[in-house]
């Protein structure tokens, strides 16, 4: 059977083709989809792609910041708005996959790729999922834990907050090949204070675990605490708690349940990668 | 910018070369930095179908039964190819110049012996299509102990991963499981030494991650013939063994290479061409047979990995008395060109110094891994890289500058090499002083003013007494050849077995028989 592409202008007409068919995959950058078929994957027997302009689309104005599934990383890093996510948006493969791959996509990326989701997910990102009765948000750690269940959705935006403050964003990807290799371990931490504590720490990794998660167990360390040495040695200890990663050629599981700890407390503490 | 120091090197060059030394633009430049270089997968032949092949999912298993039937009929498929179908399933690339034994199919027949290795091949009318069928393949895998540490495949019981080589090692000379090196006595130097050093290396294989991936398109041409575009960087080379393999004279193909999208070794090994010609057989059509990323990257070769032993004896003065090297170089599954590249490490010991005793035992090892090949000094690189970082680590045991170290140990003109050669040319010392003068790395007069052309020879180009070992048994000295000829259509068999030494083979004869240091006795 060859595949059929087919293209739809509405969101929701995608949407619907998308959950009629089990062998259907939504292209949005094709940096994921393409190389599967490349490579022969027999399972996508339809690739579906949609043209609605809502998906290119970036909202600053409102209290939460929305941008389109189908906004690559180029433009991301061409918003002076969304400042804040350029090194997360620059951290993503070169100049060719940042072209073409897309924020909704990422969501889609397996370990040891997907960084983008690893930011959204401690600045309490939300993804916005067109189904059979409209669009509804869901949390994206949410999402996340049914990824592989949400093959019927098509995500149409995600969104996410402000940084409290500058200071309080922390994004770093780990990586052994500078500037585009993928993720040894990719942290994203955001820790508002308030009268010298945290408050709402959250705190994200990913390539540990299939997905990006949260490190609840570093969250909880620093909560309520001032950032100081003995929090942050707190944090990096509790760093790999609830954690699952995996083998592969970049890393094994065992050396990034090791060093996971180490790249948090430089992350927290302000030192070089 | 290249740079000649004619003060160093005033014989070394004539200055009237037309080309050599002198800006040049490259040829295929122009064709690149327009987008417009020709490839071989710019071919698109009316008819052509597609092959792709079933892969080994297990590192070392028996094939119990290969069951096509449910592909045979998936659609759009012409016709599937099995290892029976191979007119010559066995084959070596240095076969070619009568080095090595046959030891790998083209396509797997009752084993498996790493993953990724080539067993069954879809042809059908797209790639999607083949596949389609490619997935509907059942192999039916009896898995066995498998091996991926060189030094675990020699231990006694290991399994065996090519049957070709029993005991896991190359066959060097019909009789040796490894490339000696002796020169002086290293024990005699280690008990004279003021520090002996031991250190271990282990190096990883390297991926040649070419832009463009190893492939063919061949075509049925009039008379019987095939035109084949290759990716191939070795294009007579690739032709000959297809001709090997395919058991057909090397006229009945004319290969077109060209631009190559990235080679550097990686695309020597023939691994496309065979398959894409005999499917072209099979169909009458034309077929193109390109890798995928992933299978360039789990069945291309890699440069092989390499496990080095250096125990070196050294004295406070810096002198370093002897040196002692065991290396395991991790062929994979199969031979390609790693026992070559034992030879050239053999012959790189002890590196450009010049020590007195010296002992290498080098081994080409067989493990259930993607077979290595060749890639960028391969032999050398790593085998320099260990000996470098032994070099600094010496230095620094003894409280010596690294550079100074160095120049005092360099091999000067008329030295005498571990392999009973006269150093000729050298210039070990010249690089390492023009290296610190361009880092600014300070070193003492006394090691700016040595030279290359000073102070060697004399007592420096004595062989020195050599303890002999107690002989191996000896076997009949049996040449391994291959009844290959490229005239005539030689009987297909799996392999040939040796001819005794009386009878010479019916080898292209050139000239007389001589003895190569490489590959012992042959003809050219």
């Amino acid at each position: 059977m060859p595949v059929t592409v087919k293209t739809f202008q509405a969101v929701s007409e995608a949407a619907s083709a998308l959950s009629s068919d089990r062998a259907a995959r939504y292209l949005g950058g094709g940096t994921l989809v393409m190389r599967d078929l490349n490579e022969g994957d027999v399972s996508i027997a339809t690739v579906i792609r949609a043209t609605d302009r809502t998906l290119q689309s970036i909202d600053v104005a409102g209290a939460r910041i929305r941008i389109g599934a189908g906004v690559t990383f180029a433009r991301v890093l061409a918003e002076r708005d969304l400042a804040f996510l350029h090194p997360a948006a620059r951290s993503i493969g070169g100049p060719a996959v940042r072209n073409m791959g897309t924020v909704g996509g990422n969501l889609f990326a397996p370990a040891p790729f997907g960084d983008f989701t690893v930011a959204l997910l401690v600045l309490d990102g939300m993804v916005a999922l067109q189904g059979g009765f409209g669009v509804r948000d869901m949390p994206i750690e949410e999402f996340l834990q049914s990824r592989d269940r949400q093959a019927g959705a098509l995500v149409v935006a995600v969104s996410c907050i402000r940084p409290a403050s500058a200071d309080a964003f922390r994004y770093r990807k780990i990586a052994r090949i500078k500037p585009k290799g993928g993720s040894v371990i990719t942290l994203a931490a955001h820790l508002p204070q308030s009268g010298g504590r945290v408050t709402g720490a959250r705190i994200a990794l990913g390539s540990m675990a299939p997905t990006a998660v949260r490190a609840k167990a570093a969250e909880r360390a620093l909560e309520g605490r001032p950032l100081d040495a003995s929090a942050i040695s707190a944090a990096a200890a509790a760093a790999a708690e609830g954690t699952a990663p995996a083998d592969n050629s970049l890393a094994s599981a065992w050396y990034r349940r090791e060093v996971v700890g180490v790249h948090l407390r430089r992350l927290l503490s302000g030192q070089e990668s | 910018m290249l740079e000649l120091r004619k003060d160093i090197f005033a014989d070394e060059r004539d200055d009237n070369l037309n080309e050599i030394g002198k800006g040049t633009q490259r040829q295929d430049m122009l064709g690149h930095v327009t987008g417009t270089s020709t490839y071989f997968n710019d071919h698109r032949l009316q008819g052509m179908l597609h092959l792709r092949v079933v892969r080994s999912t297990q590192p070392h298993a028996r094939l119990r039964r290969i069951d096509t039937s449910e592909a045979e009929r998936s659609e759009g498929v012409r016709r599937i190819i099995r290892g029976s179908d191979v007119p010559r399933n066995l084959n070596t690339l240095l076969s070619l110049i009568n080095f090595g034994k046959d030891d790998e199919p083209t396509l797997a027949i009752d084993k498996v012996r790493y993953k990724g290795e080539p067993i069954v091949a879809v042809i059908a009318d797209t790639p999607r299509a083949a596949a389609e069928a490619a997935a509907k393949v059942r192999v039916d895998y009896e898995t066995l102990p498998a091996v991926f540490d060189v030094e675990e495949a020699l231990k006694p019981g290991a399994p065996v991963v090519n049957e070709t080589y029993p005991k896991n090692t190359f066959t060097y000379h019909d009789r040796y499981d490894h490339q000696k090196l002796r020169f002086g006595d290293v024990e005699r130097g280690f008990a004279g030494a003021d520090h002996v050093l031991e250190q271990r290396y282990q190096m990883s294989p390297i991926e040649h991650a070419p832009v463009e991936t190893n492939g063919a398109i061949a075509a049925p041409d009039t008379n019987g013939r095939y035109v084949v575009y290759t990716s191939t960087q070795a294009l007579f080379f690739s032709l000959d063994t297809c001709a090997k393999i395919l058991d057909l004279p090397s006229n009945t193909f004319h290969f077109i290479g060209g631009t190559v999208g990235g080679g550097f070794g990686g695309k020597v090994d023939t691994l496309t061409e065979p398959l894409a010609i005999l499917a072209a057989m099979l169909t009458g059509r034309p077929v193109r047979y390109v890798l995928g990323r992933e299978e360039e990257m789990q069945f291309g070769p890699p440069r092989g990995a390499e496990r080095i032993y250096i125990k070196d004896g050294v004295m406070r003065d810096g002198r370093i008395v002897a040196r002692q090297i065991r290396a395991y170089f991790d062929s994979g599954a199969y031979t390609r060109l790693s026992s070559y590249a034992v030879v050239k490490c053999a012959a790189h010991l002890p590196g450009p110094y010049t020590i007195p005793n010296v002992h290498g035992d080098i081994y080409c090892v067989f493990t259930n891994r993607t077979p290595a090949t060749a890639m960028r000094g391969f032999g050398i690189t790593g085998m320099d890289f260990a000996l470098e970082c032994q070099m600094d680590k010496l230095a620094h045991l003894i409280g010596m500058d690294p550079m100074e170290f160095r120049i005092l140990n360099a091999y000067r003109d008329g030295d005498m090499k571990a392999h009973r050669r006269e150093a000729k040319n050298t210039a070990l010392i010249e690089c390492v002083q023009v290296a610190a003068e361009k880092a600014k790395w300070p070193i003492r007069d006394e090691f700016r003013r040595m030279s290359s052309r000073k102070d060697g020879g004399g007592v420096r180009a004595a062989v020195p007494s050599t303890p002999r070992e107690p002989a191996q048994p000896r076997s009949a000295p049996a040449q391994q050849r291959t009844s290959y000829d490229r005239g005539l259509s030689a009987p297909s068999q799996p392999e040939p077995p040796p001819p005794p030494p009386t009878s010479p083979a019916p080898s292209p004869a050139h000239g007389a028989t001589r003895f190569s240091s490489v590959f012992g006795t042959r003809r050219r």
